[in-house]
């Protein structure tokens, strides 16, 4: 297995640069459509402002009017909004400090607001009056106005197939240019292909197999001989009681914990036979196993986008040097995986929370990171150590939604410890029961919804077995 | 309502942008880049040596900011190491003696040029640098500064058993065949200074600087995504070791001789220092950190150095530096970076509020 780790590493790097110069790709030719897009829009703007300065009486005065209400409004309906978050702020400090003025207060806080709606009438009212006595001199249409538009828009017209011949022709000479690189990138990594690996003790179809495995602290038994067979593409539970060994079978597999003793075979990303035990800690994301955390790790002191980005620390290759002077090189593959997060982030829904630093953020989205994060590695293999721990039932709902959803559109597997047998039963293909270290019974959720020995390790042997 | 104009806010609102960028935005986001910004200030301390010829400052005085920007080059070593690694390590001066006895021996008894020292002063700090690091960063925080703080003190008396004063005669120096004199040596030091300023805020914006942020919060997830945490730890030590031995080099270079059992560059005080001016700036922000240094190391030499008191009892200094940093711990944590942070916040707070009671008054009246 050995032999093969330095082919497959160089393997998995001309790959992922493969991957992102396919991206890179799309993402030129993108730019350029939006570039046309926007100088045409720019062009536009300028020639309607052009018009309209020299004609103000031209100006379509219903339109006009409509717009220039709304926006006013708009900007009336924040202020008073923050007129009245402002007093609430202060009202519950008052009340903080002397809870017999709730009352008063919150008296106060109706009396602003039906101020406020009284203001929001009369202003309206008013506002309604000026702007239609502004624009009553105004002629409105007339064939001169209709003339000088559809002038304007025949330009319009025409400066944007200018400017889509020219970005059409930009596209064609990066196309070429990409593709003879992809082409090369693909070519060189055919010649790569690894030698067909006979797949020592795994079976087709089986992307994990844990056999034996022991993990002792001292004389702490935490996990001892355990086996189970994880099978590709489908969403595996793992469950027990508190302190059955679950989230140490997970160090095992990821190599936080090197085990005791017991085989650990996973077929990797390039459809070989590896042995996890001879990975490093950091190298078993490369080979296609993300994890989560029990308690969340999310790097607090950067923003939910950044977080997403040490994600795929490892498709970074620019070397020292061009991250100490920011070449050309860092900023590419910056750009590919900004976009890549971009996407992860859409398809968690957490695009609203980009910019935010993670340190604020409520327990349900922390978790969504904390799956985000393991999207941005290109997984086979997604562990989730107690996913619902925290979260209410309709985000648990929604969890189990999206567990799938990652399943279907990533095409990975996924292996879960849960306390919440809820989920465990609503989703997993398979559950593995385990109780100190050894394992209970393994098969569908209903068989193990049945087993006597999962019943007697949950809920404690009945009282008549005990008085034996 | 007097400030209603219809047509034009309709043009204002639906016609706005004409993909023209005008000239003060244009400045705005230049001046945005950070590498912008330090070639202002670099720009700005550049001028410091044509006043003095003028005579509008003191030479004492431009060579008092060439001392200052010495430790703040120490000092953004420092910053990426405390700040992003979360490491902290009181061997500053120990490594700084390394650049300075390279200068001796290098320029001085071999006669070799700037560049040859300076190369070689990279390649020793970047080796011992490395080989400090893979003992020394097995382990974590108090235990890693006592330790890095025995090592500092054993360089310190290895020098002195090597030779106890040292002493740079600076017209023998050549940089590309040219001699350099006091102003030189100022310029060396402040493009050095810029340079390596703006190497560091590449670095930390780049995937190494999230890297170690990541390896500073939370060692299993860096793990998890795939980051050595020896390589980034010991990357970060190497970075701070090579730029104390750099500063080193020019210190040699601007003081030109030095005993090394009684200066105060090789002692403790120099580490803690540094020390005290990354907490007091900011550890996070190399501006903090920048504008940390001066403010200690300008408060000692432009302030304290007339108060007799301070002269007399020099060691009653390093008082003062505990003190700023007690409070600055106490109400800014973050350093004098979090507090500019908190006041612009302010600042834009207080803008926003008085601009919605503008147009409060407005919505009132007739």
């Amino acid at each position: 297995m050995a032999r093969t780790d330095r082919a497959y590493r160089k393997m998995m790097r001309r790959k992922t640069m493969l991957c992102a110069e396919k991206d890179y790709r799309d993402i030129l030719l993108r730019d350029c459509q939006e570039q046309a897009r926007k100088k045409t829009d720019a062009y536009r703007t300028q020639l309607m402002r052009e018009l309209y300065t020299a004609h103000p009486d031209w100006i379509p005065a219903e339109e006009a009017g409509k717009i220039v209400f709304d926006s006013r409004m708009a900007q009336f309906d924040a202020d008073m909004a923050f007129v009245r978050k402002q007093a609430s702020t202060r009202a519950a400090k008052a009340i903080s400090k002397d809870p017999a003025c709730a009352e008063r207060e919150e008296e106060k806080l109706q009396q602003l607001q039906k101020e406020h709606e009284e203001l929001r009438n009369q202003y309206s009212c008013r506002l309604q009056r000026e702007i239609s006595a502004q624009l009553t001199d105004m002629p409105g249409d007339g064939a001169e106005r209709e003339a000088a538009v559809s002038d304007i828009e025949r330009k319009v017209d025409a400066f944007r197939a200018e400017q889509e011949k020219a970005a059409q022709k930009q596209m064609e000479t990066i196309r070429q240019a990409e593709d003879s690189k992809i082409r090369k990138l693909s070519d060189a990594l055919e010649k790569l292909q690894l030698a067909p690996a006979d797949r020592p003790g795994l079976p087709e179809g089986v992307v994990l197999r844990v056999q034996d495995l022991c993990m002792y602290f001292g004389g702490v038994h935490a996990v001892d001989g355990l086996s189970f067979d994880v099978k590709k593409g489908e969403i595996f539970g793992l469950i027990g009681p508190n302190g059955a060994g679950k989230t140490t079978v997970f160090n095992c597999i990821t190599q936080f914990y090197k085990p005791t003793s017991g085989t650990l075979l996973f077929e990797n990303k390039a459809g070989e036979v590896i042995s996890l035990p001879e990975e490093k800690v950091h190298d078993v994301v490369l080979q296609g196993i993300v994890r989560t955390f029990q308690n969340v790790e999310v790097i607090r002191e950067v923003s939910v986008l950044d977080n997403l980005l040490i994600a795929g620390h490892r498709q970074f290759t620019a070397g020292i040097l061009s991250q100490a002077l920011h070449l050309p090189t860092l900023k590419k593959q910056e750009r590919i995986i900004r976009e890549k997060a971009l996407r992860v982030l859409e398809f968690m829904g957490l695009t609203e929370y980009r910019d935010w630093y993670a340190a604020g953020l409520p327990y349900g989205i922390l978790k969504k990171i904390e799956i985000a994060r393991t999207l941005m590695c290109d997984p086979q293999l997604i562990i989730l150590d107690e996913p619902a721990a925290g979260l209410n039932d309709t985000e648990t709902l929604e969890l189990a939604e999206l567990i799938r959803r990652i399943r279907d559109t990533m095409g990975c597997t996924i292996l879960l410890v849960e306390h919440d047998m809820g989920l465990v039963m609503n989703i997993c293909q398979t559950v593995c029961a385990i109780s100190f270290g050894k394992l209970l019974a393994i098969g569908t959720p209903e068989e193990i919804q049945k087993d006597p020995q999962v019943q007697k390790a949950y809920l404690g042997e009945s009282d008549e077995e005990v008085e034996k | 309502m007097t400030d209603l104009n219809v047509k034009k806010e309709y043009l204002n609102l639906v016609y706005t942008d004409c993909g023209k960028v005008s000239a003060g935005e244009k400045i705005k986001k230049l001046l945005a880049v950070p590498g912008t910004q330090y070639l202002i200030f670099g720009v700005i301390l550049g001028v410091f040596p044509l006043l003095a010829q003028l005579g509008a400052l003191t030479s004492s005085f431009v060579f008092a900011v060439g001392n200052t920007m010495i430790y703040a080059i120490m000092a953004i070593g420092f910053c990426l190491l405390m700040g992003y690694s979360g490491l902290a390590s009181l061997g500053t001066a120990g490594f700084v003696g390394i650049g300075a006895y390279i200068a001796y021996y290098f320029m001085q008894v071999y006669g070799a040029p700037f560049g040859i020292a300076f190369i070689v002063t990279v390649m020793i700090s970047l080796f011992s640098g490395v080989l400090v690091g893979f003992i020394s960063l097995r382990i974590e925080g108090i235990y890693l500064a006592i330790l890095t703080l025995g090592l500092s003190e054993i360089l310190r008396n290895t020098f002195i058993s090597l030779k106890s004063s040292i002493k740079l005669d600076m017209s023998k120096v050549r940089l590309f065949g040219v001699k350099i004199g006091e102003e030189q040596v100022y310029l060396l030091i402040l493009a050095l200074f810029v340079l390596l300023l703006f190497i560091t805020s590449n670095l930390i914006r780049s995937p190494i600087g999230r890297a170690l942020l990541s390896v500073k919060n939370s060692t299993s997830a860096a793990q998890a995504m795939g980051i050595n945490l020896m390589k980034y730890r010991v990357l970060a030590f190497v970075i701070s070791t090579v730029y104390a031995a750099i500063a080193g080099l020019m210190y040699m270079m601007l003081l030109r001789n030095m005993t090394t059992s009684t200066s105060t560059l090789l002692s403790m005080a120099t580490s803690l220092n540094i020390l005290g001016a990354v907490v007091i700036g900011g550890a996070k922000s190399l501006w903090g950190t920048t504008f940390g240094v001066f403010i200690i190391y300008g408060l000692q030499s432009t302030l304290l150095s007339k108060i007799p008191f301070f002269v007399e009892n020099p060691a009653f200094i390093t008082m003062i530096t505990g003190l700023l940093i007690i409070l600055i711990v106490m109400f800014f944590p973050g350093g004098i970076a979090q507090m500019m942070g908190n006041l612009m916040q302010k600042r834009k707070t207080a803008k926003f509020v008085a601009n919605t009671q503008r147009r409060m008054d407005g919505y009132g009246q007739n």
